[in-house]
């Protein structure tokens, strides 16, 4: 079964919990596009979403740093602030993706125990539709150098495209992450916007993988570490036209909700 | 230039662990609240990694080779807890 439907979200906390630095205008707005993404996600009837987000240093510390890694579990479940969330996790496709990922040359790390990062969870805050869908957590290494190269991760992706179209289940790609930002750094309020604009009209012509060609070095110097998680998925959806639901720059952050027909 | 996001020195491990537990683990923010002292000592944090902590100074912090986002995020769980009522929960 080809894949049913393909996204990209953001996952800024700010979403989920907006202290008053943060323009509630905005904030709505993008939550409007995740809506659009509920709506369309929901109809594409998916009976596993495959979410592939970058680890924020809360399910792996420094006693293990795996560059690709599979939540193999029965339920992922975490917290953020107030929130307390867990999901079921659709083990076939979860075990299928770990050993054919490994029988495909891709060394992949899986654990049963993590906490679910919360780069996992906005998004499916906003978007998991009203009957909850089991997920498989996908780990891709951003925020601990060495991080994998853009050029594995596109890789990682058409392997596991090709794994997910031999299922018989119908599955939902999303990337959660981006686009550029800088927490923590003294750069946090100043983001590279003008990268972000040129990679998403880039992707509307389905120049997807020409970020299969940018180094670890441009990422990190553009706020976008976390672009590995939109080139794992720009592996899965090829040349697809990338429609952009929203692009809202804020003060830290550019927010893009992106959506590839499949 | 160095990366934004630098490989974390070994040397600082300790501070890196102490922000890890501080960002995950409202027990360590807790005890930290009550006793910020006592709780940077029983982490092993020397004198300077300390003195940075005190003030939460992130420059300081990531000149000790703290990680950058270990610092962003212990401080946004920190406000998070502290301050509960002026965020807006969706």
């Amino acid at each position: 079964m080809p894949l049913v439907a393909a996204f990209a979200c953001p996952h800024t906390p700010q979403l989920l919990v907006r202290p008053p630095t943060e323009d509630r205008a905005l904030v709505l707005r993008v939550h409007e596009a995740l809506g659009t993404v509920k709506r369309r996600l929901s109809a594409a009837r998916p009976d596993v979403i495959v979410l592939i987000a970058g680890d924020h240093i809360e399910g792996f510390f420094l006693n293990a740093v795996p560059a690709l890694a599979v939540y193999v579990g029965a339920r992922a479940a975490g917290e953020f602030g107030r929130y307390r969330y867990a999901f079921d996790v659709h083990e076939p496709v979860a075990r299928a993706i770990v050993e054919q990922g490994i029988e495909a040359g891709f060394d992949l790390a899986y654990s049963q125990d993590l906490p679910l990062d919360y780069a996992f969870y906005v998004p499916l805050h906003f978007a998991m539709p009203a009957a909850a869908v089991p997920i498989v957590p996908l780990y891709v290494n951003v925020y601990l150098p060495p991080q994998p190269t853009p050029r594995r991760c596109h890789a990682w992706g058409r392997a596991l495209r090709a794994i997910l179209d031999a299922r018989a289940e119908r599955v939902a790609l999303i990337a959660s992450g981006g686009l550029s930002h800088f927490p923590g750094t003294g750069r946090y309020g100043a983001p590279d916007f003008d990268f972000d604009r040129a990679l998403l009209a880039a992707l509307a012509e389905g120049r997807g993988a020409e970020t299969a060609r940018l180094t670890g070095e441009e990422l990190d110097k553009a706020g976008n570490v976390e672009l590995r998680t939109w080139i794992t998925l720009l592996g899965a959806v090829g040349d697809a036209r990338a429609e952009v639901l929203c692009y809202e720059p804020s003060w830290h952050h550019g927010n893009a909700v992106v959506a590839w027909p499949v | 230039m160095d990366a934004h996001y630098f490989f974390p020195p070994a040397a600082a491990f300790p501070l890196n662990r102490f922000l890890f537990a501080l960002k995950s683990d409202a027990a360590v923010r807790a005890r930290y609240a009550t006793d910020a002292e006592a709780t940077m000592r029983a982490h092993g944090l020397d004198d300077a990694t300390r003195a940075a902590l005190a003030s939460f100074d992130r420059e300081r912090l990531v000149g000790l080779g703290a990680h950058p986002y270990l610092v962003f995020m212990a401080q946004v769980r920190l406000r998070m807890e502290n301050d509960p009522g002026s965020f807006e929960y969706f």
